[in-house]
C-alpha cells in the first residue's frame, strides 16, 4: 500500500482546480528582457502582459495581450514589435481566438487560431511576407485536430498561474499541450521549491519551476529554463531564466498593477 | 615582442572604441582592459629599449576614449522604448477585428 501511495504522491499534478482565481481584467505586468552577450547581460526589450475585458453580443471574454518592443538603442540594429493575443474564457482560461503578429527586423509573420470545441479543431491562418506572390504575402489556411486541454502559448502562461501550486509537493510536475506554429508541443513545469528573491517590486517569496519542452529545438539544457512565480494567490511571473539555441537571457519584472489579490 | 604588444594593444583598443559607440557599450570594458595590459607590456619593453612611445600613447588614448564613453553610457543612458505608435495602432485594430470574429461565440465553463 505504501509504495502505491508514494507513487500517487509523486505523480500528483498541480491541476487540482481549473478555475481562475489569479487573474482579472485590468492587470498590467511589465518586464525587461535581457540577453547575455559575452557574459554581460544587456536589456534589449520591454515585454508587457496586459489583460482586459472584451464584450461580444453573447459573451464576455478576457483578452490576454503580450507585446514585445526593443529599446530605442537597439531599434536601428534589430527592431522587434511583436503582438501576441489570446481571447479566453475568464473563468477557465480556455482560449477561443489566438493571434500572433511578429515584426522582427525584416521578418514578418501573422498567425491566427480559431478554436472550435464542438469539432475539436483549430482553424489556422498563417501569413508571411513573400516576394513570390503579387499580394506580397504567402497565406495558408489549415484545419488542425487538437487534444482536449491544448492551448496557445499565451493562454498556457496565464493558465499556469491559475493552478493550485501550493497543494503540489516539491518535485511534482504538470504537462501542457501547446499549439505553436501549427505543431503541438508538450510543456512540462516541474516544481523545484520555494525561494525568496529580490525584484524591482520588492522581496517576493516565489515558487521556482523548471520548464521543459518536448520539441528539443526550443529550450536548451536541463533545469536551465526556470520561472519564478510569486507564492501568493496571484502567482505572478516575476523572474525567468532561459537558455535557447542562440544564447541565454533573463526576464525581470519592472512593475505590476491591477492585480486580483 | 615590443611590436606585437603594440599592434595588439592598438587593435584591441580600436575594438573597445567601436563597441563603446554601439549599443553593446557594456562589452567595451573587456577589450579595453586587455588593451590596457598589452599597452603596459609594450610600454615596459619600449622603456627597456628606449624606443618610440607614440603608438603606445595612441593605444592609451583610444583606451581612455573607450572607457570614458562606456562608463558614461552605463551610468547616464536610460533604457527607453522605441517608437511603439504603430504597435499601439495594431493592438487596437486587432482587438476590433477579434470582437467581430468572436461576436457569435458562446463560451462554456
Amino acid at each position: 500500500m505504501r509504495p502505491i501511495f508514494f507513487l500517487f504522491l509523486l505523480f500528483i499534478s498541480f491541476t487540482i482546480k481549473a478555475q481562475n482565481n489569479a487573474i482579472q481584467a485590468g492587470e498590467s505586468l511589465n518586464y525587461n528582457l535581457s540577453y547575455n552577450m559575452s557574459g554581460i547581460m544587456n536589456d534589449v526589450a520591454r515585454i508587457t502582459m496586459e489583460t482586459s475585458e472584451v464584450k461580444t453580443k453573447k459573451s464576455t471574454l478576457l483578452r490576454l495581450k503580450c507585446t514585445a518592443a526593443t529599446f530605442s538603442k537597439w531599434d536601428s540594429y534589430f527592431r522587434i514589435r511583436d503582438l501576441y493575443e489570446s481571447y479566453v474564457n475568464p473563468n477557465t482560461l480556455t482560449p477561443y481566438l489566438y493571434k500572433r503578429e511578429i515584426n522582427e527586423g525584416k521578418h514578418y509573420k501573422f498567425v491566427k487560431y480559431n478554436y472550435d470545441y464542438k469539432t475539436k479543431t483549430v482553424k489556422s491562418f498563417i501569413r508571411k511576407k513573400s516576394k513570390n506572390f503579387k499580394s506580397g504575402f504567402w497565406d495558408r489556411n489549415n484545419t488542425i485536430k487538437f487534444n482536449s486541454g491544448t492551448r496557445d502559448i499565451v493562454a498556457t502562461i496565464y493558465k499556469l498561474r491559475s493552478l493550485d501550486i501550493h497543494k503540489a509537493p516539491i518535485g511534482s510536475s504538470d504537462h501542457f499541450t501547446v499549439l505553436f506554429d501549427n505543431k503541438e508541443s508538450i510543456f512540462t513545469f516541474k516544481l523545484l521549491g520555494k525561494e525568496t528573491i529580490n525584484t524591482a517590486i520588492g522581496k517576493k517569496e516565489c515558487y521556482r519551476l523548471a520548464v521543459e519542452v518536448s520539441d528539443p529545438g526550443v529550450l536548451k539544457g536541463k533545469n536551465a529554463n526556470i520561472v519564478w512565480l510569486t507564492a501568493d494567490e496571484n502567482k505572478m511571473l516575476v523572474y525567468a531564466k532561459f537558455k535557447v539555441a542562440i544564447g541565454n537571457g533573463e526576464l525581470k519584472i519592472q512593475s505590476a498593477s491591477g492585480l486580483k489579490n | 615582442m615590443k611590436k606585437l604588444y603594440t599592434i595588439l594593444a592598438i587593435i584591441t583598443a580600436l575594438i573597445a572604441v567601436i563597441l563603446a559607440i554601439l549599443p553593446l557599450s557594456n562589452l567595451a570594458f573587456i577589450p579595453a582592459i586587455i588593451a590596457l595590459v598589452l599597452g603596459y607590456l609594450a610600454f615596459l619593453q619600449i622603456k627597456k629599449e628606449n624606443g618610440s612611445k607614440h603608438l603606445v600613447q595612441l593605444s592609451f588614448l583610444l583606451i581612455i576614449i573607450a572607457l570614458s564613453l562606456a562608463t558614461y553610457k552605463s551610468i547616464f543612458s536610460t533604457t527607453e522604448l522605441g517608437n511603439t505608435e504603430q504597435l499601439e495602432k495594431l493592438e487596437k485594430e486587432s482587438k476590433k477585428e477579434a470582437i467581430e470574429e468572436l461576436e457569435d461565440i458562446e463560451i462554456s465553463d
